[in-house]
């Protein structure tokens, strides 16, 4: 069994893992859409911020540099755990237009507890040797932010490849020549259907590091008891965001459905406390209402597995029930298991 | 005894001949590694010669033994194979049958040398890159793969390298990508059924960026050639294939027999130096191949004749046999406990056919135990048959 539950020692406080941080679009052109939660919601005292998209928002970057602290720009107490991403799928197609030591100085300005190092984000477009080159370039970036990177904030190297030599390779150089406290692990999501070779990937890299790993993007409801299964300790997600704006109803267990869909019921299947007090004609016509459900869904589903592993019951019994509805996530699952078993 | 329903706790007694064990082969199939070589000295002495040609001047040299059914064709190709697999600077591979024509060759070939090999092969070819490109020092395809693992050398350093380099060297860039995704667990299994001719599906082509198929003749003399170019970069002197039962051929139509004979006769013209071809065949079709397709026979232009076995062959190649059981030989009587007329009636009860005589040397030799005869005579090997 990999799951594992751990205890991060942070700079704003301590976190338990595994943990799922919800993005915050702090500083992205369209306004920050992130409904309030921190408070709401306590399994999610924390966050993932995008570095480079508030260093490059103006009026935000002055007031940040001007005594404003970026959990003041984001409305949450000051003992909310922030995660800076580098903000590395920015670069997808264009030119990287940070170095690793002006993106370690935005992290440390906006007093973040875990720091991902820039990175260049692979494609399957790509031609293979391009995406060598896009590896070969993010281990140098991470390379040079841990030369540079002192303090106790957690530095994660962000790790890329598209299969498990790759990613045990590049894991191990980092470990060799690098000091780091973990690993993400990115450009997963542009291949988030091939659940199989996630899998795969994420395995290989839970073999290649006791220390903690993140991975970045897959912490929807489908990946998320994946994710917890095979050992990852952290995980992002903005499905909850981008599920509300479709006008999507996350509900664990189903997926999402969209709510034109459902007509003639008073009230949703949920006891969260949004659902649980209003009406579907009220949920149905309140974006922010809906976005806060479908982070309690995230919940929920972290919650039941947690459930699952302390009380003692058989997470793969769990999951098998959990996977059963969907044929392509349930042969992931039955590949991870099987991988899983031969390890043990 | 090898059949394993012979159910006795009576150990036979061989010792009463000096022997630990009958030492003749049980079944009338040639052994995949033999031991003895029951072909004839001027055979031996033609193998030799192309052999050490081959290796000494690293020039290609190919070479066709003939010889009836029976003689030892498939016997003096595989005692030449365990010969030369010992040596570390040659690849040999041995294709029991052309089948339907050279890609069918090809597959076989590739097949012997087998995966674990080819994976070998392009770790080897890694650790030359990372020689090149890298401060390690990878000295063979452990060391490589332990780099690799450990994070020594970054993959993404030196598969651009390889793969570039190797497409030079090949003048085949999909060769090249197989066999660098050798290396992959994801996708060895695809590289190698690509690299063996089986054929794959476009999507796990395009997985490797691997454009063309490897699905006929051309395509496998291209493989072929460029396998061999790779082996001779990493250092190896030569390529040795051994073709047997060369004859099955005669079976294709001539239009296909043709094909099969000029895809060779390319693969010779574009090897002209670190190949050797040994074909086992019968003396009938390879007459008709001389007859007919001169461009392909010149290009061989040496042929060996294995002739059926003589008294005097048969008696050193007992006394060979019989002296694997000894602990020491029996000088006076080295066939003992057959008489030179007991082998001569075997010989001429099996028609110089090695495979029967030696199976009947087994057979026999049993049953003078179980009679307790002191010697083997021409009268019991007549009573016996
Ligand atoms: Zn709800």
């Amino acid at each position: 069994m990999l799951y594992r539950r751990r205890e991060l020692d942070l700079p704003n406080g301590n976190l338990d893992t595994p943990v799922l941080f919800p993005v915050r679009n702090l500083g992205k052109r369209s306004s920050d859409n992130t409904p309030t939660y921190v408070g709401d919601i306590p399994d999610f005292s924390s966050a993932i911020i995008n570095a480079r998209s508030i260093r490059n928002r103006d009026p935000m970057w002055n007031r940040l540099t001007n005594g404003v602290t970026l959990r003041e720009e984001m409305d949450v107490p000051e003992d909310t755990i922030v995660f800076a991403d580098s903000g590395g799928f920015d670069f997808t197609s264009g030119e990287v237009d940070t170095t690793p030591k002006e993106t370690l100085e935005t992290q440390r300005q906006l007093n973040a507890d875990i720091y991902g190092t820039v990175d260049v984000p692979l494609s399957r477009k790509n031609r293979a040797a391009e995406n060598q080159d896009r590896i070969e370039q993010s281990i140098q970036f991470a390379l040079e932010a841990s030369d540079h990177h002192d303090g106790d904030s957690l530095l994660l190297a962000s790790v890329h490849g598209y299969d498990p030599e790759t990613i045990r390779n590049n894991i191990q150089h980092l470990e060799k020549y690098g000091d780091f406290h973990g690993y993400a692990l990115g450009s997963l999501v542009p291949i988030r259907t091939d659940y199989e070779k996630v899998t795969s990937l994420v395995l290989a890299a839970r073999k290649a590091t006791e220390k903690h790993l993140h991975v970045y993007g897959l912490g929807g409801l489908v990946y998320q008891p994946l994710l917890l299964y095979l050992g990852v300790d952290s995980f992002d997600s903005s499905a909850f965001i981008r599920a509300a704006g479709n006008r999507n109803y996350l509900i664990p267990g189903f997926g999402g459905e969209e709510l034109q869909n459902i007509e003639e019921m008073e009230r949703l299947p949920c006891p969260c406390p949004i659902c649980g007090q209003r009406t579907l004609d009220d949920i149905r016509q309140d974006r922010t209402a809906l976005t806060q459900h479908n982070l309690w869904a995230l919940a929920t589903e972290l919650r039941r597995f947690r459930y699952v592993a302390e009380s003692e019951r058989d997470i793969e019994n769990y999951l098998d029930l959990r996977f059963r509805g969907n044929e392509v996530t349930q042969r992931a699952y039955k590949t991870a298991k099987q991988q899983i078993r031969r390890l043990v | 005894m090898n059949n394993s329903f012979t159910i006795s706790d009576e150990q036979q007694n061989y010792t009463q001949y000096n022997l630990q064990a009958n030492p003749f082969p049980y079944s009338p199939v040639p052994a995949e590694d033999p031991e003895i070589f029951c072909g004839q000295q001027h055979v031996a002495e033609q193998i030799s010669s192309t052999v050490s040609s081959v290796l000494a001047t690293g020039k290609s040299k190919h070479l066709v033994v003939t010889g009836k059914y029976g003689n030892g064709k498939s016997h003096t190709l595989k005692y030449t194979r365990s010969l030369l697999r010992d040596r570390d600077d040659v690849v040999v591979g041995y294709v029991a049958q052309p089948g339907e024509g050279f890609l069918d060759i090809y597959h076989e070939f590739m097949y012997d040398l087998g995966f674990n090999r080819i994976q070998e092969l392009a770790y080897n070819w890694l650790a030359s890159v990372a020689r090149d490109v890298t401060d390690a020092n990878p000295m063979g395809a452990e060391s490589m793969r332990s780099l690799i693992d450990e994070g020594d050398v970054l993959l993404s350093d030196i598969v651009p390298e390889a793969i570039r380099k190797l497409s030079d060297i090949t003048r085949f860039a999909d060769f090249a990508r197989a066999i660098v995704h050798m290396v992959y667990e994801d996708t060895n299994l695809y590289a190698w059924q690509w690299l063996t001719a089986e054929g794959i599906r476009y999507e796990q082509r395009k997985e490797m960026e691997i454009h063309s198929a490897l699905d006929d003749d051309t395509m496998g003399v291209r493989a072929f050639t460029a396998l061999k170019n790779l082996l001779l970069d990493l250092g190896y002197t030569s390529v040795f294939v051994f073709v047997d039962e060369f004859e099955s051929i005669a079976r294709l139509n001539s239009k296909n027999e043709q094909a099969t004979l000029n895809s060779i006769r390319h693969l010779m013209d574009q090897n002209s130096s670190g190949l050797c071809v040994l074909f086992g065949c019968a003396p009938e079709v390879w007459q008709d191949v001389m007859s007919e397709y001169h461009a392909f026979s010149e290009r061989i232009g040496q042929e060996v004749a294995l002739r059926p076995l003589t008294s005097e062959h048969l008696y050193e190649l007992v006394a060979d046999y019989l002296n694997r059981e000894r602990d020491e030989p029996n000088g006076e009587a080295p066939i003992h406990p057959f008489t030179e007329e007991s082998l001569d009636m075997i010989l001429q009860r099996s028609q110089g056919n090695v495979r029967q005589v030696l199976a009947l040397c087994s057979r026999v030799l049993d049953t003078a135990i179980e009679d307790e005869r002191e010697v083997i005579t021409e009268e019991f090997v007549q009573e016996s048959m």
